[in-house]
This record gives structure tokens, C-alpha cells and sequence, in this order.
């Protein structure tokens, strides 16, 4: 919905933005400097964004760097999306008393919180439309997913610089940021540090109504298109990927597999940083006395050898196996299941997986030698 | 010529696998044993060759109850061989990560181990069932002990924040500030624990033991300190080994130690108290008084009274540390090594634990060794029943048996770590 | 569910270990009198007096073996005990004291000992299920209290424990915790190691050490590569594997690739 020309914010325009945000009861939470990364968490305020900090990535390896300038939003993806906040990683279902009087359930799911989200970027609003699809427009409704989602007010940000593992272009993403946000900022350096605000919705109108803003010029319109046309020239990976899922389905048994199995430590960390993995797993939990029942959720992950747990034993307990299901289902299976890749080219599985496992090399090398029948698992 | 042989077995509420024998012939206490049957794990051996940043964690495995002391004692003792010395709040971080371990330790040991002896109970399971709030108060004592490790430490049990030069993290001022409550809290049941115990009743027995500890200017000893008697010792830490000596004896894979040219002698809260009760907190101080106890104890009965006096300065140390406490700039100072040899004693809730280690010049350890207080306490603990079940003799078997735990258990002796240390001397035949 | 028509008979034993694993069920401070009337804590030298007789519904044991005594005794146990679960790294994988299996015990003995004859010890420190069949392991160094009141629990009702065996890497990942590894380029045995600590080390600043023992698959080779590349000698790398599970075989096997 951008029935309105961009406008022009500079920096107190982005403190008010934020202030007036918490004023109408949102947590914002934003990019901030923690340790050793720029996460996604709540702030206070403007200074609490990393002005002047920009991150290096690469397979396994994440650096923060100081930049030479004041950048706000001078970064890309953080170690983990935005699927923290909006599908917990840890949520309470419901708790059951059964006491002398009976049984009582109640439930646990409803988060007293509205959260605005601020600084998503194009390929972390794809992947929230992504889960959307999966977890609201499916045959059951996730509720604890719905329940945060609903009230989440976003904020996006169009990505200056592409990062050493993005290949948003490449999944269709990005760098622009075209659906799914209540406003969308790009940020102009230069003699003047603003802000190019696009609204998309009419929550956005109304907020940016309320702050001091200007309408953009032509040449501050097209300085911004230069700057997402840059990013997007300059991706640090690429992944064609009009063919990926006829490609993964076709080579089942290529023995790429084989060598990533060697590779790959099974530990997980790719599906945890996904921003559209979406598994979870539910257990139970009782007191002593068997009166209290607590049942819990949390983010589960294929690479699990229980996720694949039938009646009597684990079906996938290769690690080539656990890595090949990833992946197929990732680029390939997600298609026919959702209609869309479950991929949206952000690289955190390349950036995060502690031996720099890179899915796009993965399906390059099976690409470049289709026909190379691999040993078949056990 | 009749012999009476009293043995237990296995003592229960001590930590670790200890056994009891005391020998009687013709009414006369012939021979006290406690005999150390808890396996040798030789951690002074294993920690050749091994690099100095590991020691923290390898000796924190010493002891379930007492890692902290090993940590402090370590990480001391190889800090001074490269030269660096902890201030300000790194130092006042260690501190406070020790009054965890004294909470933690001595209110186990007051509630948990000890106080069923006075009361006639088996153990604090048993007697909860006539005093559950009393054991749930001991609980709670015990609890923020442990949440000071945790929130420190990142746990209770073989802290994993303690590294050379300080911490691999330090904490933010606002985690520490929850604690505040729950210290002020416990502070007050501290003092009811000192109350509640002083209305015990004591045999009246004293030995007059050697008592060593540290002592410092201006504070209660933690992590530093000379080494002090009450018979005119004055030492820096580097010469304990001149003044102090260990032997072997058959009975016990604890080693034995002794003052060289003297005899045993104690350490631990009695002789912490009895040599420091001047630099207590005033409400430490006042409550001591209430509680009947003078500036010295000699009554090792009695140390159920001191250890819960030492629980209520434990706290009060606590809260001053964290009022006090200003976020430093860097977690831990930089230590580059260098080869040498470092000593350090700190006061573990048991008393005083001794390090030394040599390493070479690229951190890797030569030599260590490290002395519990329980081996220290040893012999002192074997005279102790033979001198007091002289006068107990005439009591039936139980009951005598029963005392002579007591009395066993005077001492809080911590088994597990008593047993794997390096001699330093030829044993004596 | 109707409750259990006795309460379950628990006993703790203690093996070569520095009682930390035992400590634990003290440590549960706001759970144990309810421990207490849920089981019949019959035989826990630690906590109270008592006798070893009849047999047990539920035996924690903690420590290795390291002397013939013990070689015996544990057999003993395993006879008094209907399930037996091992608690913590000296049982379920040696222990620290379980470094002499590398070396020459009788050296160890002369350094520590002056008078060897009076020590009986192995040459070697080995887990408890070395020796019996062992109903459930239950990793840590020392174990987390909330999954020992999980294994008791899972015993009074009737149920598998929920001790899940994947990678630390999953306890960061939940916790929020930036990995260490790929962020600072610091050593970290997460993404072998078992989970159950809730992932502490990296919290603080620290790499994993792996004192929970190897997860499910774990890949060490490949872990390895990633870091000789940080820069880790051979020998630390060893010494990296060589801790608190020993015994644990891929741990063990790691540590022998690898060396000086």
C-alpha cells in the first residue's frame, strides 16, 4: 500500500519515531550492540542503535568493524532473526491442576506485549511472510505465533550494502523492501544524515504524520534507488534458483552428499539462525506429586537424530541424511508444500554454521557435476 | 585384657568416604583412626603438563562443595608468578564470589550435617519431619549462597567464570542487584541460625590447638593474607613450606600434616574466628557476643556457633560488596607467563587451602601441590577422640560411637578433597 | 494417574568422584522435601545416617572406579538396585582422575604418595558401565539439578527421562547467546558436546569444554580442522578432548589423533 510519495526524516525524526512507538504501549526492539555482534533486542532509544559499527561475514566467521562514518542501519543480517520475538523459542502452552476438586487447564499462550519491530530488512520481511504462510494460512493457526504477530508493528530498513553471505537477489527478496511493512526507511549519508521514509500501511501513515518530516526531493528519491541498486549488484553470494528444487530432487543420491556429511557436525545452529524454520518440539512436565502439568514448547531442529523418531528407532541417522532433508526440504519440498522456497537468501546458515558449510557452494557442486551417483546411506 | 574396638564403617554427613576406629584397652583410649578410604585421584600428578588457564577448572574438581577455594587458591597462586595483582572490583568480585561459597557451605553443613547430632536425628530428612521450617530456612540460606555462584559464577557447583587475571566475564551492575534482597533476607536468617544454635547444648571441652589462619589488615581473610597462629606464627604464604610438613600414613589417603618442630594444629572456622573476631562486621560481632562466644573459641563443639556466625558476616560481606560494586573496564587483567613458582592460601569454608605450582615459560604446569585444610585438620581431628572419648567410655557402644561422629563432625571434614595431594617430604618412620 | 502403591526406595552411592553430582540433589533446596515425600530417600551417607539393606527402586551412582574395592562393590550395587542410573562424568565417562588411563599409574602414585605399598589403587579410572549394565546415563560435570529432578521423576511415573542429547549449540541458540566461535574465533566444544547446561560457557564469554561429554553424533574430525585453523597447537587440541569424560570414546578417540 504506498499510496504516498516518500518522505524525509532526519535523526530526531528516528528518536521521535521510536519514542512515539513506546508511547502507544510498543517494546521496540531493534539492532543494538551486544559482546561481540550486532543483535536484534530492546532499546531505549536512538543511541542505542550501533551508530558507526558495520559487521563483516563470511562462511563461519562474523567481525564487527568500525565504520568511518555514523551509520544507524550500516550492517546486514544479525546472528538471529527476528523468528526469536514473533515464534518463541521457548513458550509456555498451558498448565493443568488435578487436584482432590478436579482438573483444572489454563492457558498459557497469550503475550501480554506489543512488540515494533525496527530495522527488518527485505529478505527478514520475506521470510516473516514465509512463516505467515506457514504457521496462520495452513489448515491450523499457530496461535502463540498469531497472538505476537498480530500486534507487531514493523519498521523496515532498506540494506545499504550487501553482506559477504547475502544472496537475497538471488531467492527474489530483496535488497528493496516491497511488502509486509507499516513504514520503510533508507538511510542518506552525506552532509545531511536522514532517513528516506516510505509508509506501506495506514498505521505507518499515522505515525510518520506525528513526527517531523518532510516530503523527499527527486534527487534524494533516486539517491536512494542508487543505493539499493548498489547493494543489489554487489551480493556476496548468488544462488540461481529457478531450478533448485528440480535439481535437489533429481540428484537424491549424488555423492555431494557424501561430502558434506563429512563436513557438516550435526549440531543444528543452521536451522536455529533460519529465520523461516519453523519446527518445533512439545513436551511435558509434572510435579513430583503429579497434581501440576506444564506442557512447553521449543524450537526443535531436523538435525536431531529424536526428530526423525518413529515407532522404535530414528529413520535419519546419517549425518548426510539429516543434511540432505535440510536442505531438500529448505529449496526444494517447501515448494510443493507452501507454495514458495522456504529460502530467502539472508546467509545465516553460511555465516553461523561453525565450519562455514555454504549452502550455495553445496548446490553449486551439484549443478556443476549432475550425474555423480554417491554412496547410498545405510 | 579387654579390648573394645568402636568402628564405623562409613560415616554418614561428612563429605567424602571416611571411617572411624578408635581402639579401647583396659579402659583406656589406646588409638582414634579416621581412617581415609576415599579413593586417590592424584591431581597433582594429572596436572603436569597441563597449561596454567586450565587449572581453574581441573581443581575446581576437587571438591563438589568447595570448588571456589580450589579456583581462588589456583588462580592466586599462578597470578603471582607472573606478577599480576588483583584491585578494585576484580578483587572485590572474588570476594564475593567466596561469601557465596561460605553461605552455601556452612549453611549446609550447619543445617544439613551438623545440627541432627544436637537434635538426635539421623540426618535433616528426618529431621524435617519435626522441624520443616527449620529445614526449609536452612534451605533457603543455602539457596542464595548458591545464587550468588550462579549469577558469578554461572553455576554453583564448578563455577565456570573464574580465569587468570580476574573473570571471563564480569557482571553487569544490575544482575548483581537482585541478590540485594535476597541477601537482606537471608542476612536474617542468619541471625536466627546463630540464635537458634547457641541454644544448643555443648559439651564443655576444649584442646588447646595451634590454630592457624590467615589474617589481613581490615578484613575477615578470603583470598589474602599472612599465614597467623595463636603461638606466635607470623608467615608469609611463599614459607608455609618451611614451617609446615606432611606425612603418610598407612590408615588414610589423606595426607597428614604438621607444624615442622610441633605438632598438629587446626584451621578452619575455629581458628579463623579465634584469630580475626576483631574484624568481623559489627553485627557479626554482636551476635557472636550474644551468642555467648569471646573473642576466642577453643570448644570445636562450639563451631556450629562460629560457622553461623561466619554465615551472618558472610552476608553482610556480601551486600557491602555489591553496593559497593562499580563495573570495571576489562573482566581480567592481562597475565603472560613467565617460569616460576607461585604459593597462595585462601580460606575455604573449611579452612585454609595451600597451593604452589611451578610452570615454565610457556604456562605449562611442572609441579603442583595443594593442601586441603581437612588434611591439615587430621591429626587434630584423631586427638580430639582420643582425648575427649576418655571421657566417654562409660557410655554403650551407640552412643559412644555416636559421639565420636560428632566430634568427627566438629570439624566439617571435606573427604574428597583431602585425599589427592603431593607430599613434600620424606615420610618419617 | 493413580499414585504408585509404594513410594520408591532411592539410595545414592558414591564412587571416586568429588561429590558435586551428589551435591546436586541437595542443591534442588526449593524440591527436596518434596523429593522427600515422593521417594523414600533410604540410603544417602552424605545426608543421613543410615544402613544399606533390601533392594533399591532407584540408585543414583556417582564416581568411577578406580580400586579393586570398588571394582567389587559396584556389582553389589548393581545386584541392591532395580534401575540403576549413573550420574555425572566420573561415572558415565571416568572423570578427570580417569587422565592416568593415559599414563603410568605406579609414576602417579610415587608423586603424590610417599609410602605407595599403603595405596590401593587401578591403573586406570573407568566408568561404571565398564563394569554393570547401567539403566540411564545422566551427563554433566556436575550434572544440572533440574534434569536430576527430571530422571527422579520420570522413575516415579513410570517414564523415559527428557534429557535431550543434542549439541550445546541448540542451548545457545535459545538462550540468544552470539556464538563465540564464529564471532571471536574462540575455541568452543559446543557443537559436539551434550546438551544440558543450558549452554553457560559461551554466556560467559568462554568456549565450551566439552564436561557434559560428546552429543549424539558428534563430529569431531571436522570440528578439529575448524580448530587447528583458529590456530590450536596439537597439543592443546589433545588436552581440549582429554577432561572430564576421558573415557567418553569419540572424546577419546578425538584426543588420540591428536598429540605432541
Amino acid at each position: 500500500m504506498q499510496d504516498q510519495s516518500p518522505s524525509i526524516i532526519a535523526q530526531d525524526g528516528l528518536a521521535a519515531l521510536i519514542a512515539a512507538l513506546q508511547k502507544q504501549g510498543y517494546r521496540v526492539m531493534a539492532p543494538t550492540r551486544h559482546d561481540a555482534a550486532i543483535v536484534y533486542d530492546e532499546i531505549a532509544g536512538i543511541n542505542d542503535l550501533p551508530a558507526g559499527w558495520t559487521d563483516q561475514q563470511d562462511g563461519g566467521t562474523y567481525r564487527l568493524l568500525r565504520r568511518d562514518d555514523a551509520a544507524l542501519f550500516g550492517y546486514v543480517a544479525a546472528p538471529q532473526s527476528w523468528k526469536r520475538f514473533l515464534h518463541a523459542p521457548l513458550a509456555q502452552l498451558w498448565q493443568l491442576e488435578n487436584s482432590g476438586e478436579g482438573t483444572r487447564i489454563s492457558d498459557a499462550s497469550a503475550p501480554q506485549d506489543r512488540l515494533a519491530l525496527l530495522g527488518v530488512r527485505a529478505c527478514e520481511l520475506q521470510a516473516i511472510a514465509v512463516q505467515d504462510r506457514v504457521l496462520l494460512q495452513g489448515p491450523y493457526t499457530d496461535r502463540q505465533y498469531q497472538a505476537r504477530r498480530q500486534g507487531a508493528f514493523i519498521v523496515a530498513v532498506n540494506c545499504g550494502q550487501a553482506g559477504g553471505t547475502c544472496f537475497c537477489v538471488s531467492m527474489h527478496g530483496g535488497p528493496k523492501a516491497k511488502a509486509g511493512y507499516d513504514l520503510a526507511l533508507t538511510e542518506l549519508l552525506g552532509e545531511e544524515h536522514a532517513f528516506l521514509v516510505e509508509v506501506g500501511s495506514e498505521r505507518g501513515a499515522d505515525l510518520l504524520a506525528g513526527l517531523p518530516h518532510r516530503p523527499a526531493t527527486a534527487v534524494e528519491t533516486a539517491r536512494a534507488e542508487a543505493i539499493i541498486a548498489h547493494t543489489a549488484a554487489s551480493m556476496g553470494r548468488t544462488m540461481p534458483s529457478d531450478d533448485v528444487r528440480e535439481l535437489l530432487l533429481g540428484n537424491l543420491e549424488h555423492k555431494q552428499w557424501d561430502d558434506v556429511a563429512e563436513r557438516c557436525l550435526t549440531c543444528g545452529n543452521c536451522t536455529l539462525v533460519c529465520p523461516t524454520c519453523f519446527c518445533t518440539t512439545v513436551w511435558d512436565e509434572t510435579s513430583l506429586s503429579g497434581e501440576h502439568t506444564e506442557r512447553w514448547r521449543r524450537w526443535d531442529s531436523c538435525f536431531t537424530v529424536d526428530f526423525s523418531y518413529l515407532h522404535g528407532g530414528s529413520v535419519r541417522t546419517s549425518a548426510q541424511s539429516r543434511y540432505r532433508q535440510w536442505i531438500t526440504h529448505k529449496l526444494a519440498n517447501w515448494v510443493d508444500q507452501f507454495g514458495t522456497s522456504g529460502c530467502v537468501g539472508c546467509g545465516r546458515c553460511i555465516t553461523w554454521c561453525p565450519v562455514g558449510i555454504d549452502i550455495t557452494a553445496e548446490v553449486r557442486a551439484i549443478r556443476e557435476s549432475p550425474a555423480a551417483p554417491g554412496v547410498k546411506e545405510t | 585384657m579387654e579390648r573394645r574396638t568402636i568402628k564405623v564403617d562409613l560415616l554418614a554427613r561428612v563429605e567424602g568416604e571416611g571411617a572411624l576406629r578408635l581402639t579401647v584397652q583396659n579402659n583406656v583410649v589406646r588409638d582414634a583412626e579416621l581412617r581415609i578410604f576415599e579413593p586417590p585421584r592424584f591431581f597433582e600428578a594429572l596436572l603436569r603438563g597441563r597449561s596454567w588457564t586450565e587449572t581453574p577448572d581441573i581443581v575446581a574438581r576437587i571438591c563438589g562443595i568447595c570448588p571456589v577455594a580450589y579456583q581462588m587458591s589456583a588462580v592466586h597462586a599462578l597470578e603471582s608468578i607472573a606478577g599480576a595483582r588483583l584491585e578494585g572490583p576484580l578483587r572485590d568480585l572474588r570476594r564475593l564470589l567466596y561469601c557465596g561459597e561460605w553461605i552455601e557451605s556452612h549453611a549446609l553443613h550447619v543445617y544439613m550435617l551438623h545440627a541432627p547430632d544436637f537434635l538426635g536425628y539421623q540426618g535433616s530428612i528426618d529431621m524435617a519431619r519435626d522441624h520443616a521450617d527449620l529445614v526449609r530456612q536452612g534451605l533457603a540460606l543455602k539457596k542464595v549462597g548458591n545464587e550468588i555462584l550462579e549469577v558469578l559464577g554461572g553455576r554453583a557447583i564448578h563455577p565456570v567464570n573464574v580465569c587468570l587475571g580476574g573473570f571471563y566475564r564480569a557482571p553487569r551492575k544490575r544482575e548483581l542487584l537482585p541478590l540485594v534482597e535476597k541477601l537482606k533476607r537471608a542476612r536474617d536468617l542468619a541471625c536466627a541460625t546463630v540464635r537458634w544454635v547457641a541454644g544448643f547444648e555443648f559439651f564443655d571441652l576444649e584442646r588447646d590447638y595451634e590454630l592457624v589462619a590467615l589474617r589481613g589488615p581490615g578484613e575477615y581473610p578470603f583470598n589474602a593474607g599472612r599465614i597467623v597462629s595463636d603461638k606466635g606464627l607470623d608467615i608469609a604464604v611463599e614459607d608455609f613450606p618451611k614451617h609446615f610438613q606432611e606425612e603418610h600414613v598407612a590408615h588414610s589417603n589423606a595426607l597428614h600434616a604438621h607444624r615442622r618442630g610441633g605438632g598438629a594444629y587446626l584451621t578452619g572456622p575455629l581458628a579463623r574466628y579465634s584469630l580475626n573476631s576483631d574484624q568481623l562486621s559489627p553485627l557479626a560481632k554482636e551476635l557472636a557476643k550474644e551468642a555467648g562466644l569471646g573473642p576466642v573459641c577453643k570448644n570445636p563443639f562450639r563451631s556450629i556457633i562460629v560457622r553461623a556466625v561466619e554465615l551472618v558476616y558472610a552476608c553482610d560481606e556480601a551486600l557491602r560488596l555489591i553496593e559497593t560494586y562499580q563495573e570495571p573496564d576489562r573482566s581480567a587483567v592481562a597475565v603472560q607467563p613467565r617460569a616460576g613458582v607461585g604459593h597462595a592460601a585462601t580460606e575455604a569454608p573449611r579452612g585454609m587451602l595451600y597451593h604452589r605450582y611451578r610452570i615454565d615459560a610457556a604456562g605449562m604446569i611442572q609441579e603442583a601441590t595443594i593442601i586441603p585444610p581437612t588434611s591439615q585438620n587430621q591429626p587434630s581431628i584423631e586427638q580430639d577422640l582420643r582425648t575427649f572419648a576418655g571421657g566417654w567410655l562409660d557410655l554403650d557402644d551407640d552412643t559412644l560411637r555416636l559421639r565420636c561422629e560428632l566430634a568427627i563432625r566438629n570439624h566439617d571434614p571435606c573427604i574428597s578433597c583431602a585425599t589427592h595431594f603431593l607430599k613434600l617430604d620424606v615420610v618419617r618412620d | 494417574m493413580a499414585t504408585a502403591p509404594h513410594k520408591p526406595r532411592l539410595a545414592v552411592f558414591k564412587f571416586s568422584s568429588c561429590d558435586g553430582c551428589q551435591l546436586s540433589l541437595l542443591d534442588c533446596e526449593d524440591e527436596l522435601l518434596e523429593v522427600a515425600g515422593a521417594v523414600d530417600i533410604a540410603y544417602f551417607p552424605e545426608a543421613t545416617r543410615g544402613d544399606l539393606h533390601g533392594t533399591y527402586d532407584l540408585a543414583l551412582v556417582e564416581g568411577s572406579i578406580t580400586t579393586t574395592h570398588d571394582a567389587a562393590r559396584i556389582h553389589q550395587v548393581r545386584r541392591q538396585s532395580r534401575r540403576l542410573v549413573t550420574i555425572g562424568a566420573c561415572a558415565t565417562a571416568g572423570g578427570i582422575q580417569a587422565l592416568r588411563n593415559f599414563k603410568d599409574v605406579n609414576e602417579f602414585i610415587r608423586v603424590v604418595y610417599a609410602r605407595p605399598e599403603y595405596i590401593d589403587t587401578l591403573a586406570t579410572s573407568t566408568p561404571i558401565s565398564q563394569h554393570i549394565k547401567v539403566d540411564f546415563e545422566l551427563r554433566g560435570c556436575p550434572i544440572n539439578k533440574k534434569q536430576l529432578l527430571e530422571v527422579i521423576n520420570a522413575c516415579v511415573a513410570g517414564r523415559q527421562p527428557n534429557t535431550p542429547p543434542h549439541s550445546v549449540c541448540h542451548e545457545c541458540k535459545l538462550r540468544g547467546t552470539t556464538c563465540v566461535m564464529v564471532s571471536s574465533g574462540t575455541a568452543c566444544l559446543g557443537p559436539v558436546t551434550h546438551a544440558g547446561c543450558g549452554a553457560v560457557c559461551p554466556a560467559y564469554n568462554r568456549g565450551c569444554y566439552g564436561c557434559f561429554g560428546p552429543m549424539e553424533t558428534p563430529n569431531t574430525a571436522s570440528l578439529s580442522r575448524s580448530l587447528r585453523a583458529f590456530g590450536l597447537s596439537e597439543d592443546a587440541l589433545q588436552r581440549l578432548y582429554r577432561t572430564f569424560n576421558p573415557e567418553a570414546k569419540p572424546f577419546r578417540a578425538e584426543s588420540e589423533r591428536h598429540g605432541a
